[in-house]
């Protein structure tokens, strides 16, 4: 499966990306508009993670677009652009958090809640036979009609179960399954590991799954 | 994760599905995950659940800019360009 691939927003080539650079370089308000559009709510939602309120996450995009302005010309594309950008907001978000003593500790990253993907009273017990077997099977989604999937109501409820996301995991299934972005572009913005950004994904989306799950068969 | 077993549990396969799905188990894990899917309808169900939870995280269309917040970010690109 390649979920990157859904994502028109993330298929900039390296060709296009040099392009926006030396747009952006010469000045070219289009370019810079263009970009504002395609990474302005995922950077809103990774200093998101950061920070405690929407408004200074807010305060924080903004300052992150005049640290790409004034940096843009230091940019040697050792990482992609966005991943570049990213980096940017997040070490912002971060400073601005410290200052205001709101930050939220990112180091504790994967210590954030341990639970498992789906509730142990699912499974046999040892001593029942076949112990860690489903009890009862999840339910086979492909036979639900497709609206049941796509309609508003579903979207809300994904859209809530991202909220109620521990702030880690919210920035890591945003980035990962809603912006599309690879692993790679993840752990290069964040700063974290492979694993460590697996782990945040998987139990993100654990939730999300079990929301739906609610939702769906509930 | 799994050990020394010769088969995973359910309860096993939920906790891989998402390394399974990056590519990212290593090599014995990934063929007894797959072995398991091979005889475990529940399993199957599951992992398509989390690639439709995983689809339908991709619908959900990112808000858009605020128009205040986008005409700042404009007349911020032009003083810098001016400058």
């Amino acid at each position: 499966m390649a979920p990157a691939q859904a994502h028109p927003q993330s298929a900039l080539t390296a060709a296009d990306e040099a392009d926006l650079v030396a747009r952006l370089r010469a000045g070219d308000e289009r370019a810079f508009e263009a970009l504002v559009d395609r990474h302005y709510a995922m950077m809103l939602a990774v200093a998101r993670g950061y920070v405690r309120t929407r408004a200074i996450a807010e305060e924080v995009v903004q300052e992150a677009w005049l640290g790409v302005l004034n940096g843009i010309d230091r940019f040697e594309g050792r990482s992609s652009l966005k991943t570049w950008i990213m980096r940017i907001v997040v070490n912002i978000a971060i400073s601005r958090g410290e200052r205001e003593a709101r930050s939220i500790p990112f180091s504790s990253f994967a210590s954030e809640g341990d639970e498992p993907a789906v509730d142990p009273d699912r499974f046999r017990e040892e001593g029942e036979g076949f112990p860690g077997h489903w009890r009862a099977y999840p339910g086979n989604w492909a036979s639900l009609p497709d609206d049941a999937l796509l309609g508003r109501e579903t979207l809300e409820v994904i859209k809530t179960a991202i909220e109620d996301l521990p702030p880690a995991q919210r920035v890591v299934i945003t980035m990962r399954d809603v912006a599309g972005c690879s692993p790679e572009e993840v752990c290069g913005a964040l700063d974290v590991s492979d694993g460590n950004q697996r782990v945040l994904l998987h139990r993100a989306r654990s939730h999300v799954r079990g929301a739906l799950e609610r939702h769906l068969d509930g | 994760m799994a050990e020394s077993h010769d088969h995973l549990s359910c309860q096993e396969v939920v906790e891989l599905a998402t390394g399974y799905l990056d590519g990212a188990l290593p090599a014995d894990d990934a063929s007894l995950f797959e072995q398991h899917l091979n005889f475990c309808e529940g399993c199957v169900w599951y992992v398509e659940q989390i690639k439709t939870t995983v689809e339908t995280l991709g619908k959900v269309r990112e808000e858009d800019i605020p128009s205040e917040a986008k005409d700042r970010l404009m007349s911020a690109f032009r003083d810098w360009r001016g400058s």
